[in-house]
């Protein structure tokens, strides 16, 4: 008997799975810095004894999409998008070295410098504490200024610099907890080239509309995997009609 | 699995929720003294690992990517934009505005002290110079009921001249406080704002020195509310809970028509 129905049951499952993957980009579109994730679909081919007679489907997230998210100016002073490909170095909660894209840094009680989202922020030197501080401005290479608690307005001082990556050739690729990191292993090099913009945050790259369109599509997708079922039931049926003998 | 979408998207509802309410607090308080807007930071959730990258697929084969799913989003924390507002001038010499950082320190009914912008002071009954809602600045200043023409110096000297004298007299100084994170204060009801972990311990000092903000007699500071951003914000939030319900409707529908069908 034809194994129509396990065929359809993956692609009911590879479709829910899409569904869900949208849903998360959807429920995601207002976080700052984040990368929608790109649902993909591709056939496994069960080898049969004589012929490869059935393809079913394998549903994969296949990566991140890393288009840019629109930055909008917030005035605040510790808030940075990150221009073309840069990216910001973190810790991670399990101590390696990640990437993001979320620039909207923020002080502990120590000074210690963290994104949105409580990941260390890794400097040129490490982790970076900021000292008591009347003003702190951060320039278009990372460099981070301050004017020191009582200092001179005029005469800035230079703290450290954020370590900004670039992807370049290195795959990377977003960990479970949200954060990029190398493919490969390892961490990327500092990129001299990578420039911020102070004071403004970038958004998620999400676009309502084409998830919206996408997920139209993952529906009707469904739709047609259950008249797939509709239909093997009805040739079963018939089969079994057939099969009947005549009373 | 099967509902994990309806559950993610559950999760976005929450969160635009939850923004809206912060929005809805920063319209609200437009108009009070020395308010600081908030804005809502969002994180994603953990991602949960269906299929490893890397994990063997058949005998000979491995998969080149893994199956990740997200499952949604929160709203992590909300930070406190502490830009200046806007000073106008009321004429009154007991309504103080700070330009640049800072904060008066007052002492709660309990004994403990609080921090507020909202410099919109008066006299009690004995002098005493307290807050609209009555909590008496720290350290504390007295006025006379003789006392005419009180003038507060940029530095918080505050001295009147009294009748009867020909010199004026110095009747205190209004010190002000700063905190190494301002943005981890923990806001409470009547402008107050109280002292936590993350902010730091208080570092009290005369207006004007060490980063501290200068007083400006007669005036108040605005609430820093833009009420254009806010609205669009506001559409922005209201747009994405849109989405995140045809989400759940969508999912719903693929699970009717798989209900009524099979």
């Amino acid at each position: 008997m034809d194994r129509l129905i396990y065929s359809s049951l993956a692609a009911m499952r590879g479709a829910m799975g899409r569904q869900a993957t949208i849903a998360n980009n959807l429920a995601n579109v207002n976080t700052s810095g984040f990368r929608g994730e790109i649902a993909n679909a591709q056939s496994l081919w069960i080898r049969g004894q004589e012929l490869n007679g059935r393809a079913t489907v394998s549903d994969e997230v296949k990566g991140a999409d890393m288009s840019k998210g629109t930055a909008a100016q917030t005035g605040r002073d510790l808030d940075v998008s990150l221009n073309g490909d840069a990216m910001l170095t973190v810790q991670a909660a399990d101590g390696s070295e990640a990437y993001t894209r979320r620039g909207d840094l923020q002080q502990t009680n120590s000074g210690l410098l963290t994104t949105g989202d409580g990941s260390i922020v890794m400097g040129e030197n490490g982790p970076i504490t900021l000292p008591a501080a009347d003003t702190v401005s951060i320039t278009a290479d990372g460099t981070i200024y301050i004017v020191p608690q009582g200092g001179d307005p005029q005469a800035p001082q230079q703290v450290d610099k954020l370590k900004l990556v670039s992807p370049g050739g290195s795959t990377i690729a977003k960990g479970l907890d949200g954060l990029f990191r190398n493919t490969a292993g390892g961490t990327l090099p500092s990129d001299p080239d990578a420039r911020v913009s102070s004071r403004s945050l970038e958004g998620s790259n999400v676009s309502a509309s084409s998830a919206l369109v996408d997920m139209i599509d993952t529906s009707r997708a469904w739709d047609s995997q259950i008249k797939m079922l509709t239909t093997a039931q009805e040739l079963d049926k018939s089969s079994a009609d057939l099969m009947q003998l005549p009373q | 699995m099967t509902n994990a979408a309806l559950h993610v998207a559950r999760t976005g509802l929450d969160a635009q929720n939850s923004r809206m309410q912060v929005i809805a607090n920063n319209l609200a308080n437009v108009n009070t003294t020395g308010f600081k807007r908030d804005r809502a930071n969002f994180e994603s959730l953990d991602y949960q690992q269906i299929t490893a990258p890397g994990a063997p697929s058949s005998d000979a084969n491995k998969y080149a990517t893994g199956l990740n799913l997200g499952t949604g989003v929160k709203i992590m924390a909300t930070s406190r934009i502490d830009t200046q507002g806007s000073l106008q001038t009321t004429d009154r010499s007991l309504d103080l505005a700070i330009s640049g950082q800072g904060f008066f320190q007052v002492t709660k009914p309990d004994g403990t002290a609080a921090y507020t912008r909202d410099g919109s002071f008066s006299t009690n009954a004995d002098g005493t110079v307290v807050t609209s809602d009555g909590l008496p600045l720290q350290p504390q200043i007295q006025i006379p009921a003789n006392a005419t023409n009180v003038t507060i110096a940029t530095d918080g000297t505050v001295s009147a001249a009294l009748q009867g004298q020909s010199n004026t007299t110095t009747l205190g100084k209004i010190q002000t406080v700063r905190f190494q994170n301002a943005s981890g204060l923990q806001a409470e009801s009547g402008d107050l704002l109280i002292e936590t972990a993350a902010s730091g311990a208080p570092q009290v000092g005369d207006a004007g020195t060490d980063g501290r903000g200068t007083i400006t007699q007669g005036s108040l500071e605005a609430s820093n509310v833009d009420i254009t951003q806010e609205l669009v914000d506001m559409i922005e939030t209201q747009r994405a809970y849109e989405v995140n319900s045809k989400v759940i409707k969508g999912t719903d529908e693929m699970l009717q028509t798989a209900n009524q069908q099979l």
